[in-house]
């Protein structure tokens, strides 16, 4: 009932993108369309999410079909990215306001908006994959926007892991289109036993690769190399919907790879569990050790978000509905945390035209309500209570000791070790931000405008509150977990 | 329960209060009349809420706050420890309106200061350990901004110490609390004996627990996790000096207690690893508090030394398993009697630092000739510090040394060898001894040594009969007289105040009502003066000061460098893994990388030269001579045209196979 529907959340923002070199006149004007775009976009995705049910077969070539579909797991995550994107381009707005390329940049926005509703809605291996690739080619020119040849280099860096990362993926799709009674996405998997029984190293094999090609998105060793040059370059809102979003685009196919094609009970135990789980907690490791030791602020930022998603995908291969909570609750507020960080930065380097840590003593003086974001921000991912990262954090060691008996204890240690990496990093900037010293001037105010601050707070609130009250989310995954676990 | 709901307030408020102080001080410069306004609102809420609490015995569940629920419960210790965090915020908070006019952003001090009051009364009000930890952390960060409130050097320096214990130290807790959880399955208070039944005496729950006891410890200044407290005490301002010093130490003590008695109860290795860290504690502080050269690191290595006397009594009441209610009165007591003292030494302290900007012994010494109120309250403190009969100190060293002495009895009575505790006895009485020593030290310099410089020496006597406001006079006034009130009247108020803590221990209280100046009794604290006296005489005197031509006394920083745990041990050993970690993941980081270049250089090998345009819109690369029959064969185009055909063909073949 209703399935039409999901169209809307999906093509609204590709119509308005591709109309908008022909409806915007003047800045302002480009601002109101995307503006009124983004919260209709919110809406449209909040209506799909509560009202509609149901998948809706468009197109069919063969064996294979595009399905749109909306399960709970993908309207949630449908909700989550219009939410940040919406956050990401409303302070775009300030940050782009010099910047002749804005329309461009408007357009791309848009479009990877729409490649990502479609990430999410998609009812099948096909329509998944396509709209990955799509996110892929969208989003490359956000990371090629200062037109600069080092722009240059971190969007082709960007374009071959990506692709490389894709063509696993395809690999791994040819052996579940063969292993599969289906590759419409199934609870609990739809892996046909018979065939599985019979070549099980083939098939995990191709579950490998797959998972592997989808992590390189989400920033997994060994494929994380484009995050830590792409970041940077980009500009801030891009960096923050690179961060907070379009790697949640990996974890969401590595979701649906494991949970919906191959299924938990297959991989569970086998040594893909196994190498995926070292990898991550080898990634999470390395993120936050090399983000301790950059001291380029975004590329800190980037560094901190190969090493955070990671905590999601140990969660995601822990394969038990706790490490599925914690990884659920982890990509939540990775993405709120990751964009407040990002625009924070982003505010900064556009008041102040400070890329490096160092530059940064005594800002908190100049800018007490961003740096102020950057702090709640900063807390989360670390973990303090009562932020919400604390909680995420928690789960997922919880879910590391239920499913790795004796070795629990490693997994849970790298994560606080990590966690006090990311203390190291982040505390350092905020210590020497506030608190400069006696004998350091006192320097005039940056102000930034009330609708960058506006979607700065927005991100912190969302930090506070679900850290307080995460019974709500937990409900959700809850739900989300008995179907598939 | 409706009684429960008195728990929102009293944990809510602080955060409300550090709010309004924080926007009152930027509209107007009204945050220090709020912040006491809002201590004495506390204070007196705190006193009939929580008594009604107490007397009722509320409990509040918040189930799915924060995941896993908070759980709040309000016993006799606990009720003990939250007044004592309301009156000792009110005492500074009515002192900082003086002794914060040097530093100035008096607001940022009040917010940090309530939201760490909150986060403290969260600590002692919770009945598990998730909600312990929380309130934990949430204190941690907040007392941070204080110890870096006068942004000097040392100041900074001393305040990355702090976070760094903070932070180590948290997330210790939380690893420790991870192994518990999947040790026991619960947190809670009650619950936790029981279910960590199974596993008493193993590795894996000695493990848990001293990882969780790691965080607390490192808070409470714990040998070896001291080293940011003597820094630490003297960068901050006076007021929250007094509040380190006083109360948070005691939060982090309140998570020992809380392993103590919910978990180890009566487990003999714990209690033998409490007894020796205590004593090791008491011992360095009171070692350190001797050779230091300044007012506010003595008091702090002090505070030190005095928790090593507080463990020493948990220890004892883990021992003594069945009959440890001397212990538990004693370790109670001290913690109330240590942090009224704290009190008043650092309002002392306080008005000396608002007046002369200078805590250095020699630049001090002289100060409080003349000044009879602050000589009052401070040396009603030093007195009660020292233990001397009929001051409140005397009481709980009297029962602490009384726990021990009754151990060694048991432990003749059955035979056994008792050297061991021969020798924490007599260390107990040393510790006595050398804070005897330090007090007297800092004592006579202050209020009977004339200072070095005669000039300075008039100034200070010019400034006699005005030199504090009436406010922070009342504090010190009321804080000095309470040590020997209470000290006189020990049956009345101070087994009161020390059975409190019984039911926390599930202890049966004193078996019999203790005669405090029996000469059995006063004999130990006899022999801690002795100890004291010969101590200053003999080794304080005449080796850590120098004789002056006048007769005065010169201090000279003679603590020796090389053992200072935190530069010599802890800084390069964490700039050692730091190095080796960066290393490893640089590598790891790198391998990938390095594969993929090499491929390109296969790939690519023998090419011809390359030219790239640097007004390129179109991110080609040119090839120098073009040899093939497409020009753009380097650009992106290119690239993504031969990506899309191939991907085309795999979809073909797929259709058709």
């Amino acid at each position: 009932m209703n399935s039409w529907y999901f169209l809307v959340p999906v093509l609204l923002p590709a119509l308005m993108g591709l109309a908008l070199p022909f409806v915007a006149a003047d800045k302002k004007n480009l601002h109101q369309c995307v503006g009124f775009v983004l919260v209709l976009e919110v809406a449209s995705c909040l209506m799909a999410a509560l009202r509609c049910s149901g998948s809706l077969s468009l197109l069919r070539l063969g064996d294979f079909a595009f399905l749109l579909s909306g399960d709970t797991l993908g309207k949630f995550f449908s909700v989550l990215f219009s939410f940040v994107f919406a956050l990401a381009g409303f302070f775009g707005f300030e940050y782009f306001e010099h910047d002749e390329r804005e329309k461009s940049y408007s357009v791309f926005y848009l479009l990877t908006l729409t490649s990502l509703q479609g990430l999410c809605y998609s009812g099948n291996l096909f329509s998944f994959y396509m709209f990955y690739e799509m996110m892929t080619l969208f989003s490359l020119p956000m990371v090629l926007h200062e037109r600069t040849e080092a722009s240059r280099r971190a969007g082709m860096q960007y374009l071959g892991y990506s692709l490389l990362g894709a063509c696993l993926a395809l690999f791994g799709f040819f052996f579940a289109q063969r292993q599969c009674y289906t590759t419409t996405f199934t609870p609990g998997g739809a892996l046909a036993e018979g065939l599985a029984a019979a070549r099980p190293e083939l098939t995990l094999l191709a579950a490998f690769a797959m998972l592997l090609g989808f992590g390189g998105k989400a920033g997994l060793l060994p494929l994380h190399a484009w995050l830590p040059i792409a970041h940077p370059e980009a500009p801030a809102p891009a960096s923050a919907v690179l961060s907070g979003v379009i790697t949640k685009g990996g974890v969401l196919g590595i979701i649906r790879v494991i949970y919906y094609v191959f299924g938990p009970d297959f991989l569970r135990g086998s040594w893909v569990q196994y190498t995926l789980l070292a990898l991550a907690l080898t990634t999470i490791f390395m993120g936050s050790m090399l983000a301790y030791k950059e001291q380029l602020l975004k590329k800190r930022l980037a560094w901190s978000t190969v090493s955070q998603v990671s905590y999601a995908l140990f969660g995601l291969f822990l394969l038990c509905p706790v490490g599925f909570w914690g990884a659920l609750l982890q990509i939540t507020f990775h993405a709120l945390a990751k964009t407040s960080l990002f625009l924070s930065a982003g505010a900064i380097i556009h008041a102040s035209g400070f890329v490096r840590v160092g530059q940064l003593r005594g800002i908190g003086q100049r800018m007490p309500d961003v740096l102020w974001c950057f702090a709640l921000g900063s807390l989360s991912l670390v973990g303090i209570p009562p932020l919400a990262g604390f909680v995420s954090k928690w789960y997922l060691a919880e879910g590391s000791f239920v499913q790795l008996g004796s070795w629990g204890w490693l997994g849970a240690a790298v994560l606080l070790v990590s966690a006090l990496l990311t203390a190291g990093y982040l505390l350092s900037i905020l210590s020497a931000g506030f608190f400069p010293g006696k004998d350091w001037p006192l320097l005039p105010r940056l102000r930034v405008s009330p609708l960058s601050a506006g979607a700065l707070v927005t991100g912190c609130a969302g930090l506070l509150i679900f850290g307080l009250w995460p019974a709500g989310l937990l409900e959700l995954f809850s739900r989300i977990s008995d179907t598939i676990l | 329960m409706d009684s429960a709901l008195f728990f929102l307030p009293l944990l809510l408020f602080p955060f409300f209060s550090a709010l309004v102080c924080y926007l009152v001080g930027r509209l107007r410069h009204l945050a220090g009349a709020y912040a006491i306004f809002s201590a004495l609102v506390q204070f007196g809420a705190m006193a009939w809420a929580g008594y009604f609490l107490f007397r009722e015995g509320g409990t509040l569940e918040l189930p799915g706050v924060l995941g896993m629920g908070l759980h709040f419960s309000l016993t006799g210790l606990q009720y003990l420890l939250c007044m004592l965090a309301c009156l000792l915020w009110l005492g500074s908070t009515l002192a900082a309106r003086e002794q914060l006019a040097a530093y100035g952003r008096v607001a940022r001090y009040h917010f940090f200061s309530f939201l760490t009051l909150g986060g403290i009364l969260g600590v002692f009000m919770a009945s598990d350990l998730y909600t312990l930890l929380v309130f934990f952390e949430i204190m941690s960060f907040s007392s941070w901004p204080l110890v870096q409130h006068s942004g000097t050097r040392e100041a900074r320096r001393a305040a990355d110490s702090y976070l760094a214990f903070a932070v180590f130290g948290g997330l210790a807790t939380l690893m420790g609390l991870f192994l518990l959880y999947s040790l026991t399955g619960t947190l809670r208070f009650g619950e936790l004996a029981e279910a960590a039944r199974p596993w008493q005496g193993t590795a894996a729950l000695y493990t848990a627990g001293a990882l969780t006891a790691a965080g607390f410890a490192s808070k409470a200044a714990v040998w070896p996790l001291h080293t940011w407290l003597p820094t630490a005490h003297p960068a901050a301002p006076a007021p929250a000096s007094a509040l380190l010093s006083g109360i948070i130490t005691k939060a982090g003590m309140y998570g020992l207690i809380f392993l103590a008695a919910g978990l180890f109860a009566a487990d003999f290795g714990w209690g033998m690893a409490t007894l020796l860290l205590g004593t090791v504690t008491m011992l360095t502080g009171a070692v350190l508090a001797l050779f230091s050269v300044n007012l506010k690191r003595t008091l702090a290595c002090s505070s030190m030394s005095q928790i090593g006397f507080i463990l020493v009594g948990l220890g004892m009441q883990a021992l003594l398993g069945e009959e440890n209610g001397i212990a538990v009165a004693g370790l109670t007591l001290h913690i109330f009697n240590h942090a009224l003292f704290k009190l008043s030494l650092f309002v002392g302290a306080g008005v000396v630092a608002a007046q002369i900007h200078h805590l250095k012994l020699e630049e001090i010494q002289g100060f409080g000739r003349g000044k009879p109120l602050l000589m009052f309250s401070f040396g009603m403190g030093a007195l009660g510090l020292m233990g001397v009969p009929l001051f409140s100190g005397y009481i709980s060293k009297t029962l602490l040394h009384e726990s021990i002495v009754e151990y060694i009895h048991l432990l003749e009575h059955e035979g056994l060898a008792t050297g061991l505790f021969t020798a924490v006895e007599w260390l107990f009485l040393l510790a006595g001894g050398l804070t005897v020593a330090y007090m007297t030290r800092l004592f006579l310099c202050l209020f009977v040594e004339k200072n070095a410089d005669p000039a300075r020496q008039a100034d200070f006597d010019a400034r006699n009969g005005h030199y504090l406001r009436p406010l922070t006079g009342a504090v010190l006034a009321l804080a000095g007289l309470a040590i020997p009130v209470l000290g006189l009247t020990p049956h009345l108020t101070m087994d009161r105040i020390g059975a409190l803590a019984n039911g926390f221990f599930a202890s049966h209280g004193l078996a019999h009502a203790i005669a405090y100046f029996s000469p059995v009794n006063l004999e130990g604290s006899a022999i801690s003066l002795a100890i004291g006296a010969g101590v200053y005489l003999l080794v304080a005197r005449p080796l850590l000061s120098r004789r002056r031509a006048d007769g005065g006394r010169l201090y000279p920083d003679l603590w020796p460098k090389a053992l200072d745990l935190e530069e010599k041990l802890y800084r390069p050993l964490l700039a050692g893994l730091a190095f080796w970690g960066a290393f490893a993941a640089r590598l790891t980081a790198s391998l990938f990388g390095w594969a993929a270049r090499l491929a390109d250089g296969i790939i690519h090998w023998g090419q011809g030269a390359t030219v790239r345009f640097p007004e390129d819109e179109f991110f080609a690369v040119y090839e120098a001579e073009p040899k093939g029959r497409f020009g753009f064969r380097g650009s992106l185009a290119f690239s993504l045209l031969l990506f899309c055909i191939g991907f085309a063909g795999v979809m073909f073949y797929m259709l058709l196979a």
